[in-house]
């Protein structure tokens, strides 16, 4: 067949797609973002570095989980301030792209090594994604543009009288890098897809339903306000494993690039909304950055000059904005400036040392003496305790709902209303651990009296139990209630008006 | 060369990352070494319809009780309005950070830590409003208080329990005199500390972000 390639192209193609040339804008551009991201999560850790990750304190390190003891040395307090002094430094540095490959390698030794010592705090899979980011940009060429080394490098240049526009434009650089960065954040989206399809509940909607409900994460309104429409989720599920599923098979040019990173960019926006997640969907909107083609910045500075031509004041600020900037840059030579970069990382982390012993932030050094410790009511404490109880009726339900139409198994929508013959789905959602229960959902008239009793077991793996009614036309018109039982007490019960046809 | 050190990386890291992928896709070994964490990608790989709290508290010579989490220097939230001792799941961290206050702190002798798990199901989380909309009885929030840990005051481990959700669990199975009755025979003589296998299917607390 004519579109069949022969072993020599696809070796070709193979070489292309990692191999072929060009200017690192992308790269650069994850450089800039990811360190910024991290610093808002380091910067807070910073004042905590003691308790968090040192002898100090109370390190808790993740190899201990997985039975590793003492896999990695946990540094003593000073150690462990002076370390994540340095991070935030580098993190800094990484960012402005000044020594840009040690700043990365040395973010990525400190950042890796101070996550592995705080499991419960500060290492999360946000962190693992941003730890092969670090590498991947350390192994990169990513401080040769839009950096204060390539700043400094073209200045030493025209100053040494170099006018060539060949030699002043951007060196380019295989582009593997880059590719191992889209990889890599295909390859954790395909994982993802993976631990959802080792989840049943995440296709009924009851595993998403209760993260909305959490309040580990931040603040998250709107998932709370959306756990009333599971028949969303079950919707959502399939097109997020679908997302993900095809995000590294599909995300590489054309429209595809742009509808999977547009996914990815509402994707994450939602973990915000829905579950309280800030950090996670920083992390990997950084890394998209990586999607970014040297034709794409080449649009982007055309684009520009067409701004500039038209005399746009906007353009103007910011151009004026950049030269300033690269004023303020002092007239030193690479070299010097690496030296310079020596000094303040030297200055900074025995300043930081110094600063966080006079902060003081455990109180250890106070005038008033140790810490008393908070005392207790023992009628508090006592029945905290005790033996534990069994959990109660009520709360092995966790919603009843009725509707007269189902997605999936999950009632599609909310009614109160109904006509004679109209189909009634009466739905009670379980809250697991239960053993098997027998629960009942009868049908009682406005004066109390049952008119219809409709049980069934549910067993102890089972989330939901659905019971369906029509009321015939020889119930009259009028309130009617559904009244959900279980151990031999009433759960809840919902009232319904029945109309005529 | 410098092509040969570029395809050696580039095999090397995509290596490694199939790896993961395949570890996870077969839940074969995903455990085996902590270096699993950054190969394996089980975001919210868990879920319980039960939100869970930590309570580590001492009680000293005179019977006294006291609070260790959080310390009164003050506490870390790392990812909300929680504290740190919130995210240990395991209680396996709980010892070090009962050490770790009572080091800094003024006190009695302690006689013993206890680590409570305190746990409450996840609908009273709704706020008062979403609640009236769903809801038609008043909302009664309970708590269960489950003992996890009792350390003694060097932090060495006294008595350990399943968590409240596999304590529950096991409660519910118990309803069934045969599965009781089996699970009762044949207890070992000396007791280790044995993991319990547990399916990833199942429902279980889990703090994955």
């Amino acid at each position: 067949m004519s579109d069949q390639h022969s072993p020599a192209e696809k070796k070709n193609s193979l070489t292309d797609f990692f191999f072929a040339e060009e200017v690192p804008y992308g790269m650069a551009v994850v450089r800039m973002l990811l360190p910024v991201v991290l610093l808002l999560v380091m910067v807070p850790r910073w004042f905590h570095a003691r308790e968090l990750f040192s002898l100090d304190g109370a390190a808790a390190p993740l190899a201990d989980n997985y039975g590793y003891f003492d896999f990695l040395p946990v540094p003593s307090g000073p150690m462990a301030v002076a370390l994540a002094t340095l991070l935030v430094l580098t993190l800094l540095t990484s960012s402005l792209g000044w020594c840009t490959r040690i700043s990365l390698c040395v973010s990525l030794v400190l950042y890796t090594y101070l996550n592995l010592l705080d499991c419960l705090s500060t290492l999360t899979k946000y962190s693992a994604i941003a730890a092969h980011g670090l590498l991947i940009l350390s192994l990169s060429n990513c401080g040769s543009v839009w950096s204060i080394d390539s700043f400094l490098k073209r200045r030493s240049l025209r100053r040494s009288g170099a006018e060539d526009p060949e030699l002043l434009r951007p060196q380019c650089y295989a582009v593997w890098p880059r590719r191992l960065m889209q990889l890599m954040i295909g390859i954790v989206y395909l994982g993802a897809a993976f631990t959802k399809m080792h989840t049943p509940a995440f296709f009924s909607s009851d595993q998403m339903l209760h993260w909305l409900l959490t309040n580990v994460n931040n603040s998250n309104p709107l998932g709370e306000y959306l756990s009333y429409y599971p028949a969303t989720l079950v919707v959502s599920a399939y097109l997020t494993i679908l997302w993900e599923v095809l995000f590294v098979f599909i995300a590489w040019r054309g429209w595809n690039r742009i509808l999977m990173i547009g996914l990815g960019f509402a994707f994450h926006i939602g973990t915000t909304f829905l579950l309280g997640l800030y950090i996670f969907p920083l992390v990997c909107f950084s890394i998209y950055a990586s999607f970014l083609y040297e034709e794409d910045v080449q649009k982007f500075a055309e684009f520009f000059k067409r701004l500039e031509q038209r005399g746009s004041r906007l353009f103007a600020k910011l151009r004026s904005i950049s030269e300033s900037i690269g004023q303020a840059i002092p007239e030193v030579s690479s070299r010097q400036a690496s030296l310079v970069f020596g000094v303040v990382v030297l200055l900074v982390t025995f300043g930081g040392v110094g600063v966080e012993y006079q902060l003081d932030p455990m109180g250890t050094r106070r005038a008033e003496g140790a810490w008393p410790l908070k005392e207790l009511d023992p009628a508090t404490v006592v029945p905290m305790l005790r033996q534990s109880e069994r959990i109660r009726e009520s709360d092995k339900y966790l919603s009843f709902s009725i509707g007269s139409d189902m997605l999936g198994d999950v009632l599609m929508d909310r009614k109160e209303v109904f006509r004679h013959g109209e189909p009634i789905v009466a739905q009670c959602t379980l809250n697991p651990p239960h053993e098997d229960m027998w629960i009942e959902c009868n049908l009682h008239d406005g004066d109390g009296r049952i008119i219809d009793r409709v049980g069934q077991v549910a067993d102890r793996s089972m989330l939901r139990v659905s019971y369906a009614f029509v009321l015939p036309e020889s119930l009259l018109p009028g309130q009617y209630f559904l009244v959900v039982r279980s151990g031999g007490q009433e759960i809840t019960r919902r009232a319904i008006t029945l109309v005529a046809r | 060369m410098k092509r040969i050190l570029a395809v050696g990386t580039i095999v090397a890291y995509l290596g490694v990352l199939v790896a993961g992928l395949g570890s996870h896709a077969l839940n074969y070994r995903t455990g085996a070494h902590p270096t699993m964490y950054f190969i394996v990608w089980d975001m919210f790989c868990g879920w319980s319809a039960y939100e869970d709290r930590t309570h580590i508290i001492a009680q000293g010579e005179s019977g006294r009780y006291y609070d260790l989490a959080p310390a009164p220097w003050g506490d870390y939230r790392p990812f909300g309005d929680i504290a740190r001792h919130h995210y240990d799941p395991f209680a396996s961290h709980a010892g070090n950070l009962a050490l770790n206050t009572l080091r800094y702190t003024d006190h009695e002798p302690i006689q013993q830590i206890f680590v409570v798990q305190e746990t409450w199901a996840k609908k009273f989380n709704l706020p008062d409003n979403l609640w009236a909309e769903r809801y038609t009885e008043p909302k009664n929030p309970h708590s269960y208080f489950h003992v996890r840990k009792i350390l003694g005051p060097d932090g060495m481990a006294q008595a350990t329990n399943l968590a409240w959700f596999d304590y529950q669990a096991r409660l519910c199975l118990s309803d069934n005199p045969r599965l009781a009755a089996d699970s009762n025979r044949g207890r070992p003589f000396l007791e280790m500390q044995s993991q319990v296998q547990v399916s990833d299917t199942g429902a279980r607390p889990a703090l994955a972000r």
